[in-house]
């Protein structure tokens, strides 16, 4: 009462220079709110964590040092694994099962046949060990990675540091045959030599020779300020990013936490939910007007029928996922005990997710695309680290929290998006767009699946460079 | 302006159709047809099948018991993170403590010598051998006759869950039970678990087992018959009370699912909590079905990612495991400690010796591991789901043989009389379980025994059956 008749005891003039500036700030505020609500935060928050064992100790300095590593084998250690695979229990497949039950038993006779008599290991370990590897601790766990530079660098010519990460269930091992097109391409014939690249292929925490983090939450936000981490003790400040997988994940984790160290981040694999109702409706239209939604053809051609490639296709594809993503440490149990279980667990994947139609056939069409002695040497990585159970749980790590922060910060930084038409799901350049703002190239690549790097190193390689190229153009 | 034009056409038209739906599906009271099937190896012979009931007795040898024990000592851990309990699956260190029991103290030669305490049969049904428990009564009055009851279990369980309770049901006055009704127990193996050869052939689903079951009960001689079940049992019992009606006298669950979910449910779901009464909803209902996001949604999302594995690929997920008795006990214990009370997520030992012993749950895990059988158990997710939910013929019909609901606490979800009441048109008796989780008949055999016979009672008494 009294407010009030305080209030309207102010004359006209008194009332105005009150009301006004009121007004101003009140309109100046519901602006500013409207500006800054529904706009994307700037960046991921850095943050910092401790993932060894027991508690973090205090204030003492980390070890920094980077240590080479190699890796070894022993006689105990190939014929414990001879032991396994000469009493693998076998079922046989419902008749004209081919790969639609998942891996084909009688299929996976024949490579465990091959894995028990011909693959060699101590072979293969050499060539692992062709690349230098290290071993360096951030925030109390050991980080594996290899490192490898160009043999010979003509004088002037700029090298440039690229971080390549990999996925589930692959590793460093498939960059092999992608380092050599990068860091000497000119031998290889992909270019006049003008861009040319040193390679670091780190080990997702968990992951193969990486250590597995002993605390929980250990996501691919803590992964990439690892990385960051990584980098910067390697002495660079600024470097080019590639990633499929998760490593499309963390490499994009890392241009939303740190831009000014990202040169540029190329991807073959991109993650976009359909979380808004123009997407939706986007979707429903695309089907019949591509051109009204700002799909090209090729885009309609990768993305429908919709309802079978998008939803059916994904849910026959993902029961991995839910299952690692909810009980990680049942999933991976016997597959940590059983290697011919490992086995056909991740190489499932390498049939499937290379090219869809591999599903009809009797051998999954496995060697049609790879040697066995390439698919057999990832799964040993698996085995021989005893990491199949850590790397399961990143899934649940990475599920369980509200995923949306990754689609809501922007991705500023030179992006090149390399789609290859195998994969899982198709993303047009109109949805990744939504967070990927500076998309600098987009190419459809002619063939190859998931697994682009270990599948199509050169395709890959070249789609890389002239990124690259586009990139120190500006 | 234009985009709330779309989206309010959209609105329509999903209400539109939605509409329509509710008002023009009805019930569908046929029967379902008998699946005729040949599941053996090959081609299907000229010459009548072998239909010889033969006894059967489960053995072990000592090579398997060496094999077994070679891998238990080699097995390869991984150390759980840290404060996990059973929030990853099951905790590897508690793992270890039942692998050390095993190895140690359980005896699979006992257990296998009380696996045989009841007679087992083998037949040969659709081209491939049904094996089954078969428990007369020790002693009959005079003038009684024992009521047939076909029992079937589920997944990751066996015929060795019913062994707790098939003397309350062939022997009930010995344990205070009367003598009103007394039953002989057929427990059958699901084609591809335990000890029932696995098909050969792609499409052995529920409706599958259930003709097969069909066929047994008669080849035993049995005309009228009572059927329980849970878990995969409660959809096999419920198909074969589809297909023969006239032959089921009553069917009992101690679970049940509906696929056809409508405009109805998503309003009980919406509203229920606040109007019960308006749903059909009681307040036992209310308080086991809400908050409906923790209780079903998420619920889902975190138990069911075996489930969807083993619909899309049976044969790579159970391969490991059945090469690793370790990786199998892990996989197979996580259902007994979630679905037995899904707060024992929250305990370091997963509360599995809770309510089962060890060499119970042990036994169950070494039936699997012995018949090699853990992929074709998987199977029968992909030949049941693959065309997704509610896709199937039977899922469309309704079932008019009296039922009985054992509704037990635990149960991984519960689903209301109310909903229940759309499929199972003739509902007996409907009773909300004092204590009790999924795996009923091994977990509380009294409590689910006597739910059986009170039901039987009613459905005998009021000669239900004729009423059909």
């Amino acid at each position: 009462e009294s407010i009030m008749s305080r209030i309207r005891s102010f004359d006209y003039s008194q009332k105005n220079a009150v009301l006004v500036p009121v007004a101003a700030l009140g309109v100046g505020g519901m602006l500013l709110y409207w500006l800054r609500s529904g706009r994307k935060i700037e960046t991921i928050d850095v943050g910092d964590g401790w993932w060894g064992a027991g508690e973090r100790p205090p204030k003492g300095k980390e070890d920094t040092s980077i240590r080479p590593f190699k890796i070894e084998t022993s006689d105990k250690e190939i014929e414990d694994l001879h032991q396994r695979l000469d009493r693998f229990r076998f079922t046989p497949p419902v008749e004209g099962a081919a790969f639609h039950y998942g891996f084909n038993s009688s299929y996976l006779r024949k490579v465990v046949a091959y894995w028990r008599n011909q693959f060699d290991w101590r072979k293969q370990v050499e060539v692992l060990n062709k690349y230098p590897h290290f071993h360096t601790t951030i925030e109390g766990i050991d980080i594996h990675f290899i490192h490898v530079k160009p043999s010979y660098v003509p004088h002037g010519q700029a090298v440039r540091p690229l971080l390549m990460v990999h996925g589930w269930p692959g590793s460093f091992y498939e960059f092999y045959k992608i380092i050599p097109l990068l860091t000497e391409p000119a031998k290889h014939g992909l270019n006049e030599g003008d861009v040319v690249f040193e390679v670091i292929c780190p080990s997702i925490p968990g992951y193969g020779f990486s250590e597995a983090p002993h605390q929980k939450e250990f996501d691919s936000i803590a992964t990439a300020r690892i990385f960051h981490k990584l980098m910067n003790r390697l002495g660079f400040k600024e470097y080019y990013l590639q990633g499929g997988d998760w490593g499309s994940r963390i490499t994009t984790n890392m241009a939303q936490m740190l831009p000014q160290s990202v040169k540029g981040l190329h991807l073959n694999v991109v993650f976009i939910t359909i979380d808004s109702l123009g997407k939706v409706i986007g979707t429903m239209l695309g089907a019949y007007v591509p051109w009204l939604v700002g799909y090209s053809r090729e885009d309609a051609r990768r993305l429908y029928p919709f309802i079978q490639k998008n939803i059916y296709d994904v849910l026959r594809e993902t029961g991995y996922l839910h299952i690692q993503a909810t009980k990680p440490d049942t999933a991976g149990c016997g597959l940590n005990d059983s290697p011919v279980g490992l086995a056909a667990y991740i190489m499932e994947k390498f049939s499937t997710w290379t090219d869809k139609s591999f599903l009809h056939k009797d051998d999954g069409g496995l060697e049609s695309k790879y040697s066995l002695d390439e698919l057999l040497t990832n799964v040993m990585i698996y085995w021989v680290t005893s990491s199949i159970v850590s790397s399961m749980r990143y899934y649940k790590e990475n599920f369980s929290k509200d995923t949306r922060i990754h689609n809501r910060v922007g991705v500023y930084v030179p992006t090149g998006i390399a789609a290859f038409p195998q994969e899982i799901v198709h993303i047009p350049r109109v949805w990744a767009k939504d967070v990927y703002k500076n998309i600098i190239t987009y190419t459809y690549m002619p063939r190859g699946g998931h697994f682009a790097a270990f599948e199509e190193p050169k395709l890959l390689a070249q789609d890389i460079m002239q990124f690259v190229r586009k990139v120190e153009r500006l | 302006s234009s985009l709330a034009g779309i989206m309010l056409l959209e609105v329509f038209l999903v209400l539109g159709t939605l509409l329509i739906y509710f008002l023009f599906s009805k019930k569908n009271d046929e029967t379902l047809p008998f699946k005729d099937g040949w599941w053996g190896r090959g081609q299907k012979p000229e010459t009548k099948e072998d239909s010889s009931i033969r006894p059967f007795k489960v053995e072990t040898a000592e090579e398997e018991l060496s094999d077994l024990f070679r891998r238990l000592d080699q097995a390869r851990f991984t150390e759980p993170l840290e404060n996990s309990c059973f929030h990853y699956g099951t905790n590897s260190v508690h793992l270890r403590k039942v692998v050390s029991y095993w190895k140690n103290q359980f005896n699979w030669k006992k257990q296998v010598e009380v696996l045989n305490k009841y007679p087992q049969f083998k037949t040969k049904i659709q081209g491939i051998d049904i094996h089954f428990v078969h428990v007369k009564p020790p002693h009959l009055p005079e003038g009684k006759a024992a009521k047939p009851l076909l029992m079937v279990h589920g997944w990751p369980g066996s015929f060795y869950e019913f062994y707790k309770i098939i003397p309350l049901l062939t022997d009930p006055a010995s344990h205070g039970l009367g003598d009103e009704h007394i039953f002989e127990v057929i427990c059958p193996s699901i084609p591809g678990y335990g000890f029932s050869e696995a098909p050969h052939k792609k499409d052995f689903n529920s409706v599958s087992a259930a003709s097969v079951f069909y066929e047994l009960m008669l080849r035993l001689g049995f005309n009228e018959f009572y059927t329980q079940g849970g878990d995969g049992g409660w959809l096999i019992c419920t198909n074969l009370a589809q297909i023969a009606p006239s032959h089921v006298k009553g069917l009992h669950l101690n679970m049940v699912l509906v696929s056809k979910l409508g405009l109805s449910h998503l309003l009980s779901v919406l509203l229920g909590r606040y109007f019960p009464g308006l749903f059909g909803f009681q307040d036992e209902d209310v308080r086991r079905m809400f908050p409906f996001l923790k209780k079903w949604l998420y619920k889902i999302l975190s138990e069911f990612g075996y489930a969807h594995i083993q619909t899309t690929k049976p044969d790579t997920v159970g391969c490991g495991l059945n090469d690793s008795p370790v990786g199998l006990a892990a996989y197979i214990l996580e259902k007994f400690s979630s679905w037995t009370d899904m707060e024992f997520q929250n305990l370091e030992d997963g509360g599995l010796e809770r309510k089962f012993s060890l060499d119970d749950l042990l036994t169950n895990i070494m039936i699997y591991w012995v018949s090699g059988c853990i992929i074709s158990s998987m199977r029968f997710y992909k030949e049941n789901l693959q065309k997704g939910i509610g896709a199937q013929k039977h899922d469309k019909l309704t079932v008019q043989v009296p039922t009985g609901i054992a509704a037990f606490p635990n149960e991984i979800l519960h689903i209301p009389q109310a909903w229940a009441r759309k499929k199972y048109t003739n509902i007996v008796s409907f009773h909300f379980m004092p204590r009790g989780g999924h795996f009923a008949a091994f977990e509380e055999p009294e409590l689910l025994a006597k739910d059986i016979l009170q039901f039987v009672d009613k459905v005998e008494k009021e000669q239900l059956w004729k009423k059909k």
